[in-house]
């Protein structure tokens, strides 16, 4: 039973940190950024043109990489699209989402590339009577660390209060004196760690990367955002959470004829959290007005 | 007048034969493949397989006379492309297509190709791919996925003397629930039916199996070899995490995961078997095909990492050696000919096509260990029972 809920508290984290990193984009700019998979995959390649260089070194880089490249696309692709209507935005996402992927296979192609940027972990502990993997409890730990440090950062620093405030609404906070470059390039950056962490935690697990790595995590943390409510960051963490804990329940416990439609039961759960909540478990004050 | 009309009809007559003469030289075949895009390493291989026996037809002198050409489409890993790439090739005068290792990336040109009487070549390892599924003019040199699942199963109880056994299957694609499948039935047959510890399947998408790894470890009994029906990247996501967890029994697998790419995913992977077409390492049972993957490697300058290369060489040895008896290259003389194929010597192994069969059950195929990181032979084994049904 110990196993079980390690299993689905450290897999219940790493959705809830990619939930995060894209509900924090929505909540000040209202971007959907569907490239936030690639925030993960391009670190991930990272680790993977830096192994057998010491691993902080290699974790730095990409943790570096992915801010750079978070900043670059905010910068050159949503920037001159700010304020247009948000349709125009996700596409824009798309195309930017597409772009990198594509120049992922073209420059490593799209086999596997090995990693292992935490070999260190290989091993498992004993803990309330169950062989615990050391991996899994660091993503549990790194998990709660990360998001005990966003919330201080949002409810304390400066920076947080102006994120906030801009999530509420933007026009207003404006006005006030919250720049808009600052405010959303800080959130293009907290994205990227996160996505970061993210990048080094999932391909610890897996072993390798490949052009659509990023991909199998975001989608989920897509849906994950939506349940929470779009714009609300506790929803988003929350969402992702739910999503990771229910979809490894599922797995340990439905029958084994029906474990192949483990995703038609999720999705159901998450139909009938829309139907109940359509605006999500924890709706965004800031989004209702504009709608 | 008489004079003049005599020189016209002289032109002409000679412009005909020359005409004639040039589309005599060459044969053309199509290449409708997945040259770039998420399938194209799968396909790659095969292509330069194909490209070598191309050449050595060639060299000896062509196909009837005729020297092999080939027209190739990119499918772009977009399976519907393959019906675009088809009608194109066959337009270009292609009278053989090369299709994807893949049924659904297969499928859809040669169920054009089929409609317009060319015969379709393909290593997917489903029996659909012949007369059941796309018709009479599709053939598949692979072992299908049951005869695979049969191989193992056989092996694993007979050879390793394995008694107990636990399927998990990635039911994202054909041919991992086929060769499961097979795999169930057998060795139930063999080890009886308690001899199935449990079963569990997963998606080659899921970002974790840790459930179905945590299942495994909260068995009564550790099962003495776990068979893996995946491909890559999720399959070797699995072996790394059932690792991590340390269930260090064999994992046994088909074709699907054959090759040493990935491995780099799961370090000094051990006690991991799969069942291919051949050793690509140099140290296959039979010399000829050690020989093969050596000329691979010598001309593409790259050392082969999967065994589909030697594929893709005997589908067009078959072609041209069907053709060349049959002397024609009409698809329904081609296939009759290929439809007579009984343990035909070709570079894969003996194989066997009947009216009913266009693809292989019961030859032998390699069986391949990776201990500490390095693959290396065991040695050939061909089924003794095979359930297609």
């Amino acid at each position: 039973m110990i196993a079980v809920l390690v299993d689905a508290f450290s897999v219940g984290g790493l959705y809830a940190l990619t939930a995060l990193g894209i509900g924090l984009i929505f909540s000040v700019m209202r971007l959907a950024n569907f490239a936030h998979a690639e925030f993960v995959t391009v670190p991930a390649y990272a680790l993977f043109v830096l192994s057998g260089h010491p691993v902080i070194m290699a974790i730095a880089s990409s943790v570096l990489i992915a801010v750079m490249l978070a900043l670059a696309t905010e910068r050159i692709a949503f920037r001159p699209l700010r304020g247009i209507d948000p349709a125009t935005m996700l596409i824009a996402s798309f195309a930017v989402s597409m772009f990198l992927q594509r120049l992922l296979v073209f420059a490593f192609d799209s086999r596997i590339k090995p990693v292992d940027p935490l070999a260190v972990l290989a091993g498992s502990v004993r803990l309330f009577g169950a062989q615990i993997n050391l991996l899994k409890l660091t993503t549990m730990v790194t998990c709660l660390v990360l998001l005990v440090a966003l919330t201080v950062f949002l409810k304390y620093t400066r920076f947080g209060l102006e994120m906030r405030a801009a999530a509420e609404d933007f026009t207003m906070s404006r006005l006030l004196g919250v720049r808009a470059n600052r405010v959303i390039a800080t959130a293009f950056v907290l994205s990227a760690l996160l996505a970061a962490v993210v990048a080094v935690l999932f391909s610890a697990q897996t072993g390798f990367v490949h052009p659509r790595f990023g991909l199998q995590i975001v989608i989920i943390a897509f849906v994950a955002t939506v349940i929470g409510g779009l714009g609300n960051l506790v929803g988003a963490a929350v969402g992702g959470f739910l999503v990771g804990v229910v979809s490894t329940l599922l797995q340990s416990f439905l029958p084994p004829d029906l474990r192949p439609f483990r995703e038609a039961f999720l999705f159901f759960i998450v139909i009938l959290v829309l139907l109940f909540r359509p605006q999500g478990l924890f709706p965004a004050r800031g989004l209702k007005e504009r709608i | 007048m008489l004079r003049r009309q005599l020189l016209v009809t002289t032109a002409l007559a000679t412009f005909v034969a020359t005409g004639a003469a040039s589309a005599d030289d060459t044969v053309k075949v199509g290449f409708v493949m997945s040259y770039s895009g998420w399938f194209q390493p799968i396909d790659a291989s095969t292509i330069r397989g194909a490209m070598l026996a191309i050449d050595d037809i060639n060299a000896a002198g062509g196909v009837l006379g005729r020297q092999v050409e080939v027209v190739s489409f990119d499918n772009r890993s977009e399976p519907a492309l393959g019906a675009d790439g088809a009608i194109e090739v066959i337009d270009q005068g292609a009278v053989a297509v090369l299709f994807p290792s893949d049924f659904d990336f297969g499928a859809p040109g040669a169920f054009i190709a089929q409609e317009a009487g060319v015969i379709s070549l393909s290593g997917a390892s489903d029996p659909n791919f012949g007369v059941q599924g796309i018709g009479s003019f599709a053939y598949s040199i692979s072992n299908a996925a049951q005869s695979q699942g049969a191989i193992l199963a056989e092996w694993a109880y007979n050879e390793m003397g394995w008694r107990t056994a636990y399927t998990l299957l990635d039911t994202t694609i054909a041919f991992t629930n086929s060769l499961c499948g097979a795999f169930d039935r057998r060795w139930s047959e063999l080890a009886g039916d308690d001899a199935l510890l449990g079963s569990d399947t997963f998606r080659n998408d899921d970002p974790t199996i840790a459930s179905q790894v945590t299942r495994i470890n909260s068995l009564e009994q550790a099962p003495d070899v776990i068979m893996l029906c995946s491909y890559a990247p999720g399959g070797p996501s699995a072996i790394r995490q059932l690792r991590a967890e340390g269930l260090d029994q064999p994992v046994m697998t088909g074709e699907s995961l054959d090759g040493d790419y990935w491995i780099g995913a799961v370090p000094g992977l051990s006690n991991f078997y799969v069942v291919n077409y051949g050793s690509f390492v140099g140290d296959d049972p039979n010399p000829d095909v050690n020989a093969f993957f050596a000329r691979y490697a010598e001309t593409y300058d790259r050392q082969p990492d999967v065994s589909y290369g030697i594929r893709g060489y005997s589908l067009f040895q078959a072609w041209a050696r069907a053709a060349e008896r049959a002397g024609s290259f009409d698809a329904e003389a081609v296939a009759a000919e290929l439809d007579q194929f009984d343990n035909e010597p070709l570079a894969i192994g003996p194989t066997t096509f009947t009216p009913d069969l266009h693809i292989a059950t019961t030859r032998a195929m390699t069986i391949m260990q990776a201990q500490d990181g390095e693959f290396s032979a065991l040695g050939t084994y061909a089924p003794e029972t095979v359930h297609l049904d």
